[in-house]
């Protein structure tokens, strides 16, 4: 595992390089970015090395001289360490002309610091073997990203994200460990090997703490209360690395304890199947319903683990019923749309990072027009939207394809799990229909039509270093899309790796099956090739004119006229307002004559709304009793810690 | 071979059969209606004129019309004419043609929300409204399917005796698929009662002011892909609800034909009967037609083996 921890030491030494040079801020951020990029791109090798390697490698560290930190780098660690280091590159690339405030040149430097930490830290967790760097690295993974959020810490509300983050992450740690826990009491050892003997009730729960535990992580409903503050709070190439990558560590984190723990009943896959429908379907409907762009992207990542957990939730059903083909399609559907959404939802992120630094509001409906004067993002956007709502022939269709080919295989079973896979596939062809609807809303609001304030009026692309890596990504949704093969092939090593008992997951048959999806993919780029030049050779010699848009005769049309995203969803919403109720005041014009008015429309967050009355007051409650203890005496104070002393010394 | 020139001839013919509804609305209005060739010499007039393009436009309004007929062209050649076997299939190609459906529609709505007219942005966002509920219906006609045949193609539910088949395993249930799927049918293709194709006021409308501001060659090409578009979900209908397929491929042809012929018939007489949906009561109408696929697929279970 060399080159792997040379390419963490890059990556951190990039990182930190900043502190150093703090006083020539474009230096300091081209040194960090490359010496990050150098570092990822060695690592994004070394990993794909290993994926396909016969044999997992680990290594053993000795700690504080008591314990010692194991890693193994196996083909699912290095299937989500392909993801980590190639998005980060791009991020650290990104963060080049995106960060370029000369004048917070030491908050820059510590930002970097973090960065690489945050980098190092989530490529460690997925090699992480034994619960001691396994829990290690997974609190600096949340401190650092803490960290990252808190960028602009002057305004309230990142405060509030930041802390609503911190909270969680907290709660979800005492989770996994808590799981760790009673593994390590079963086995005695520190390694997560011996889990495959624990006693089925005790499976149950490790698993169930386990799930909520990275689940708030991975952003499933209801604990990604924290997911649309913090995404939003943070500066875009975190955001892009958050969603892209850190959501899906969480994801690895259920993955590796479903492996570990050899627990094939079905209730595992039900639990995970109800739960990717429940954060899939609320997932897009909140987004639909958002005017911040980037709470829109934040709750589609919700929606995209919501498809990724359906996708394992089916596997985990066709392991129990016996099923193989169903199993493999699933899981395999479920990472590969890790992959997918790593690519295009880093994509999107990026995109809104260049509109908010260069028009300076995430707010969708000050936004439009932006196609003519930022094209190149706007291109690239309108390719990410595309791939996520799973269109052929980008790259988003593939992966849900074969979720949907798992759950169809999984009609053939009994009772619950029959009705689970009808749910699955009406739940996941309504989310296509809603991410259709999200995505031409977002695409079509901020990119499109005329400009709605003077502050995208006078908006232009510049900084060819947060360019490139959309450039990039949007190519590789495109190239993905068309010639599925390759990623297919990783994925299925990374399959064969969950250690579900099949041993070598054969090719052929799932190739064959993307073969379809590459030549229908081929086949549509080559007809709309065709119809540009039928198109062409139609409008040889007419003559074309340009006027302003046609407004049913209005003498004064302006761009307040147009359609805004709170209109555009308004319908979708008032139909879904069961499962995301929607607030709205629109005060009646009255009298005789013209009068002003506004609309106002916000999407309630089912869990935001019942957190406070739910769990926030039970437990303030319980604590208000607990009062009593501090009441200011210093003496009884010092009491308590001698009490806890000699508890600790004669009990423990 | 037979596959190709059936493509073709379907291709040629979908401008004709639209205008049989035409045809049928006049008839129940006591007038005389358009010439049966209506269509063609509409799309060849504006053929022959240039365009008048929006300044608020971008290079996704040019791409709106030609992505649009082409995925409804490629829909056609996944689609088992006659009952002969298709031109492309794989395991799965329903999804991809559906989704593929999707891909046109989204690019009708970017070049809808492109003008920065207010009409556009409201026909764009009822299109993206109601298909929510079509595809639910579509996967849910897919799920009975599948339960009934295993598999996931076209090919395996309107080629050869494949529609027989379904019949015989299914029974009657399946008259209620058929109804399910008209009635996508008609939310789909934006007739009455969804929308009317003939209304004038853009309040009302949902395609046909969604593609308002297209003209000349553009708007041909947008036109011949509702016809395709239209082609392919009546032709979906017609191998269900005549599913025999005669050894004479001439023969099963012309019967395929003739069936397509009562198929838009049909459509003529509901668009001459019935009043369009108030907008908000048009969700109801889609759901039930998923209620009607999910109740068909409940009957099958219950009486299959």
């Amino acid at each position: 595992m060399r080159f792997f921890f040379l390419a963490l030491l890059l990556i951190v030494a990039g990182g930190a390089a900043p502190l150093l040079c703090i006083r020539r801020p474009t230096a300091m951020r081209a040194l960090a970015a490359t010496a990050m990029a150098g570092g990822c791109l060695l690592g994004a090798f070394d990993a794909i090395f290993k994926l396909f390697a016969p044999v997992p490698v680990s290594i053993s560290l000795a700690f504080l001289n008591e314990f010692s930190l194991s890693f193994k780098l196996d083909p699912l660690s290095a299937f989500f360490l392909t993801a980590v280091f190639t998005i980060g590159m791009l991020a650290a690339l990104y963060s080049v002309h995106y960060l370029d405030a000369a004048a917070r040149p030491a908050r820059t430097a510590v930002h970097y610091f973090l960065f690489g930490l945050l980098l190092a830290t989530m490529a460690l967790v997925t090699v992480a073997d034994n619960i001691i760097a396994f829990a290690l690295c997974w609190e600096l993974m949340s401190l650092a990203s803490l960290g990252l959020v808190l960028y602009d810490y002057e305004q309230g509300r990142n405060r509030h994200a930041a802390y609503l983050y911190a909270v969680f992450s907290q709660v979800g740690a005492m989770c996994i460990v808590a799981a760790f826990a009673l593994i390590h009491a079963h086995t005695g050892a520190l390694g997560l090997d011996g889990a495959a003997g624990l006693p089925e009730k005790t499976k149950i729960w490790v698993f169930v703490l386990a799930f909520v535990g990275f689940g708030s992580k991975a952003g499933i409903f209801p604990v990604h209360i924290w997911l649309p503050h913090a995404h939003p709070a943070a500066p875009s190439h975190i955001s892009a690395l958050m969603s892209g990558v850190m959501l899906k560590i969480g994801l690895y984190g259920i993955l590796r304890l479903y492996a570990v723990l050899d627990w094939h009943t079905p209730l595992a896959g039900r639990l995970v199947l109800i739960a990717g429908l429940v954060s899939g379907v609320l997932g897009v409907i909140n987004a639909l319903g958002q005017h911040d762009l980037k709470r829109l992207l934040a709750y589609s990542s919700m929606e995209n683990v919501g498809i990724m957990l359906m996708g394992m939730g089916v596997g985990m059903i066709g392991v129990a019923a016996g099923k193989p083909i169903m199993a493999v399609l699933g899981f395999a559907g479920a990472l590969w749309h890790v992959w997918n959404h790593a690519i295009f939802k880093s994509l999107l992120f990026m995109g809104a990072g260049m509109v908010l630094h260069h028009t300076g509001t995430r707010t969708m409906d000050r936004l439009g027009g932006l196609g003519k004067r930022m094209p190149i993002t706007a291109g690239t956007f309108f390719v990410g939207a595309l791939a996520i709502c799973g269109v052929p022939p980008f790259n988003g269709f593939a992966s849900e394809f074969f979720v949907y080919l798992a759950g169809f295989s999984g009609l053939a079973l009994a009772k619950t799990d029959f009705v689970l896979s009808v749910f699955a596939i009406i739940a996941l062809a309504m989310i296509g229909g809603l991410a259709l609807a999200t995505f031409s809303k977002a695409m079509g609001v901020i990119f499109l039509g005329e400009p709605r304030s003077p502050a995208a009026a006078n908006a232009h692309e510049k900084g060819w270093c947060m360019l490139l890596p959309m450039l990039v990504l949007a190519a590789a949704c495109v190239f993905t899309g068309v010639f599925p093969g390759v990623l297919l092939t990783m994925t299925l090593k990374a399959t064969a790796a969950l250690g579900l008992g099949y041993g070598r997951v054969p090719l052929e048959p799932f190739a064959e099956l993307t073969v379809g999806i590459g030549r229908g993919a081929l086949l549509l780029v080559a007809v709309v090739a065709l119809l540009l030049g039928l198109r062409a050779w139609l409008y040889k010699g007419k003559i074309v004119t340009a006027a302003g848009t046609w407004g049913c005769g209005f003498a004064r049309p302006t761009a307040r006229m147009q359609y805004t995203g709170a209109s555009y969803a308004a319908s979708i919403l008032s139909f879904f307002r069961a499962v995301a109720p929607l607030d709205e005041e629109h005060p009646a014009v009255r009298g005789r004559f013209p009068d002003r008015t506004y609309y106002l429309s916000h999407v309630q967050d089912l869990a935001e709304r019942h957190l406070g009355h739910l769990v926030v007051r039970p437990v303030q409650r319980f604590f208000d009793r607990l009062r009593w203890v501090q009441h200011g005496d210093i003496h009884m104070y010092i009491g308590f810690i001698l009490i806890a002393i000699v508890v600790a010394l004669v009990f423990v | 071979m037979q596959s190709i020139l059936l493509l073709i001839l379907a291709m040629l013919l979908a401008p004709l059969y639209a205008a049989l509804i035409l045809k049928v609305k006049a008839f129940f209005g006591g007038k005389k209606g358009p010439p049966l060739l209506i269509h063609y010499s509409t799309l060849a007039k504006l053929c022959r004129k240039g365009s008048v393009y929006s300044t608020s436009t971008t290079w996704i309004f040019k791409m709106g019309p030609v992505v649009s007929l082409a995925t409804a062209a490629l829909a056609l050649m996944f689609l088992p004419l006659a009952g002969q076997p298709a031109l492309v299939a794989f395991k799965g190609d329903v999804i991809f043609v559906l989704y593929m459906l999707g891909l046109g529609r989204f690019f009708i709505i970017a070049a809808a929300l492109d003008t920065a007219s207010p009409f556009e942005g409201m026909g764009a966002a009822r299109e993206a409204y109601f298909p929510i509920f079509c595809e639910a219906t579509l996967f849910m006609t897919l799920v009975l399917f599948h339960l009934i045949t295993g598999e996931l193609r076209l090919e395996s539910y309107l080629a050869g005796g494949q529609p027989l088949a379904l019949w015989r395993a299914a029974g009657a249930p399946l008259i209620l698929v058929v109804i399910a799927l008209i009635i996508v049918l008609l939310a789909e293709n934006a007739r009455v009662p969804v929308d009317d194709p003939a209304t004038h006021l853009e309040l009302t409308m949902i395609h046909e002011v969604m593609v308002l501001d297209h003209s000349g060659p553009d708007f041909a090409l947008i036109e011949l892909g509702a016809f395709f578009k239209l082609f392919f979900y009546a032709g979906l209908v017609t191998r269900l609800f005549c599913p025999y397929t005669p050894d004479s491929a001439a023969l099963g042809a012309l019967l395929f034909f003739a069936a397509l012929t009562l198929v838009y018939l049909f459509v003529g007489l509901i668009e001459s009967f019935m009043a369009r949906y108030r907008m908000d009561k048009v969700p109801q109408f889609v759901l039930t037609s998923f209620a009607l696929a999910a109740f068909a697929t409940v009957i099958t279970l219950e009486f299959m083996p």
